[in-house]
């Protein structure tokens, strides 16, 4: 690791903890700094209020909101890694269309919130496997027919959410459903995290562990495979490994869009694209911006905004300072 | 003989024309090898399918009396290092990160190169004179300069075949004579060298064996004396060329 590189980690270390902390104070529910660390250290009663906004409410929804900053930054790095295009994104071959079928299903079925998840998780998995399997159809190896069935499944799977919807009672399940697929953070829960944290954990523990070796493969199938990786074999397992992360992070906090585009670029923009330096700031980065989006979301408005609806907007204006930045460099 | 090509028939797929029909031929150790024919005549399907990139439909490659399609992808890349026609996959990557993927098939999966292979990225790098590149981007440098990156990496992965297919199409003339310069050099050093080009005259200037093809078929093998002539080359190219034998090298050109 360079020197550029491990003073941006420290510094994204640093305010990820910063940001973090931030997000257990700041909220509808006004609490000082000094009430803060009396309500988490002492075990006072008249903090107990504090402590259980504290402990049960933000602390859970900041850690699932990190951790999905973290899984939708790295998934979205992996997949343009591999498919060497930098404008793919997390739902390149359906998982988030997969995941609001699900999810739509459960919601009209009238199941809990853990079984909208298991069925956001399983669909959105399962449209991966119908993607592959479509792609297999065409007997052609190159990512560009995975690229295509992506497209095909994720149609088919919009179009079948459409008939949920249809089906759903307008004054009950359709808001559910529309809610739901904007994105929020609003019912998460430790069980959320205890889920979560080991997936997305052990995910980027192997992600690190192989950093060098995708770089290896983003060159491409001639390249790699003559220089002695199993190229098929890896694709299908860094696949495998963003496919996890994204139905993952979808099932729990809903559709998030733009922060598996914005991250990646942000990171090759101060480190580079190899995937050593990459990764570790991807985790950083990621946790923090889904951290601050969540803030923003249930600090600004009476009720809670939709995370789609800031990562859009903060999305698209970060893009266009990227592309602005990114074409004075290539000028030079 | 350290490459046996045995009646090596390829197609796409099936219902598509055969695009490699019953191949024999011997390469041996240190040599230089061209492919030479115009495009589409099979020399890049033949280079991708001794690295091992497509699977033959018929026939067999052997390396040094084994057949390499029992071999594994890492044990053929032990033996095989390849330079591809184009690949920008690689354009945002530093020369010196690039240099030492080369060092792959040596490494466990959760290694990354020692310090003793960077020492050799920078003696490799010395020898190239390709120093001053190592802090630029691939995408960055010139098309001469990458070829010349690319071949540094083959030597780096240290095997001793070296396949390219077409090294100097995209090149302007001084890049052409570098880089073919270089695969001399190489060879020198014990290297195999086999590489396709459709310019006679680069089989003319390495002055070795050459394996002339026309639709997937090899016309003739021979040394690049016995080649490079006049009918031989009409035969392929057509009449509209001429034909210089008395300077050093035999030079092909339009008329």
């Amino acid at each position: 690791m360079n020197k550029r590189t491990l003073i941006f980690l420290l510094a994204s270390i640093f305010c990820f903890l910063i940001v973090f902390s931030l997000a257990l104070i700041v909220g509808k529910y006004s609490i000082t700094i000094p009430d803060f660390f009396k309500a988490i250290i002492t075990n006072e009663e008249a903090y107990d209020t504090q402590r259980s906004i504290i402990l049960n409410l933000r602390l859970p929804r900041t850690i699932v909101a990190g951790l999905t900053g973290i899984g939708l930054s790295i998934s979205g790095l992996l997949y343009q890694e591999v498919f060497q295009n930098k404008l793919t994104s997390p739902d390149l071959l359906g998982v988030s269309s997969g995941a609001s079928v699900g999810a739509a299903i459960a919601i009209v079925l009238g199941l809990s919130s853990i079984f909208v998840s298991v069925f956001a998780f399983l669909l959105g998995a399962i449209t991966v496997l119908l993607t592959i399997f479509v792609a297999k159809v065409f007997k052609n190896k190159s990512s560009f027919t995975l690229i295509l069935a992506g497209i095909i499944v994720g149609g088919f799977m919009s179009a079948s959410l459409s008939v949920v919807k249809y089906f759903a009672d307008p004054t009950t399940t359709l808001a559910s459903i529309t809610y739901w697929l904007m994105g929020s953070f609003e019912n998460s829960t430790m069980e959320y995290v205890y889920i979560l944290l080991p997936i997305v954990g052990l995910c980027c523990a192997l992600l690190l562990i192989l950093s060098w070796r995708i770089n290896v493969v983003a060159l491409g199938q001639e390249e790699a495979q003559t220089k002695g990786i199993n190229y098929t074999f890896y694709k299908f397992l860094i696949i495998g490994i963003a496919t996890l992360l994204t139905a993952s992070c979808v099932a729990f906090s809903g559709v998030v869009s733009w922060i598996g585009l914005v991250i990646p670029h942000i990171v090759r923009l101060i480190v580079g694209r190899d995937t050593r330096r990459s990764i570790p700031l991807c985790i950083t980065f990621g946790g923090i911006f889904m951290i601050i989006v969540d803030i923003l979301a249930r600090s600004f408005t009476k009720s809670e905004m939709p995370l789609s609806a800031v990562t859009g907007i903060l999305g698209t204006v970060i893009f266009v300072i990227i592309l602005i930045i990114r074409r004075k460099e290539n000028a030079h | 003989m350290l490459i046996d090509v045995k009646n090596l028939s390829f197609k796409y797929s099936k219902g598509l024309p055969t695009v490699i029909d019953n191949l024999n031929f011997e390469i041996k150790e240190g040599t230089i090898t061209v492919l030479l024919g115009l495009n589409g005549c099979g020399k890049t399907t033949l280079i991708k399918l001794l690295a091992g990139l497509l699977d033959s439909n018929e026939g067999i490659i052997e390396y040094d009396g084994v057949d390499l399609k029992k071999t594994s992808i890492k044990d053929r890349s032990k033996k095989f290092s390849y330079v591809p026609q184009k690949n920008f996959a690689g354009d945002d990557f530093f020369v010196k990160d690039y240099l030492t993927y080369g060092f792959v098939n040596s490494l466990k999966f959760y290694e990354s190169p020692s310090k003793e292979q960077l020492i050799k990225v920078d003696e490799v790098s010395n020898e190239l004179g390709i120093t001053h590149l190592l802090d630029k981007k691939m995408g960055k440098i010139s098309g001469g300069e990458r070829q010349i990156v690319t071949i540094a990496s083959c030597i780096l992965q240290d095997t001793p075949i070296i396949l390219l297919d077409e090294p100097t199409s995209a090149l302007d003339l001084k890049n052409q004579s570098l880089v073919l310069s270089l695969l001399k050099k190489v060879a020198n050093s014990g290297k195999t060298i086999i590489l396709s080009t459709h310019n006679p005259n680069h089989a003319s200037f390495l002055n070795t064996n050459v394996i002339l093809m026309s639709d997937g078929r090899i016309i003739k093998q021979g040394s690049a004396n016995d080649i490079i002539n006049k009918e031989m080359l009409s035969g392929i190219y057509g009449n509209n060329i001429c034909y210089a034998e008395e300077l050093e090298y035999k030079e092909v050109s339009f008329k």
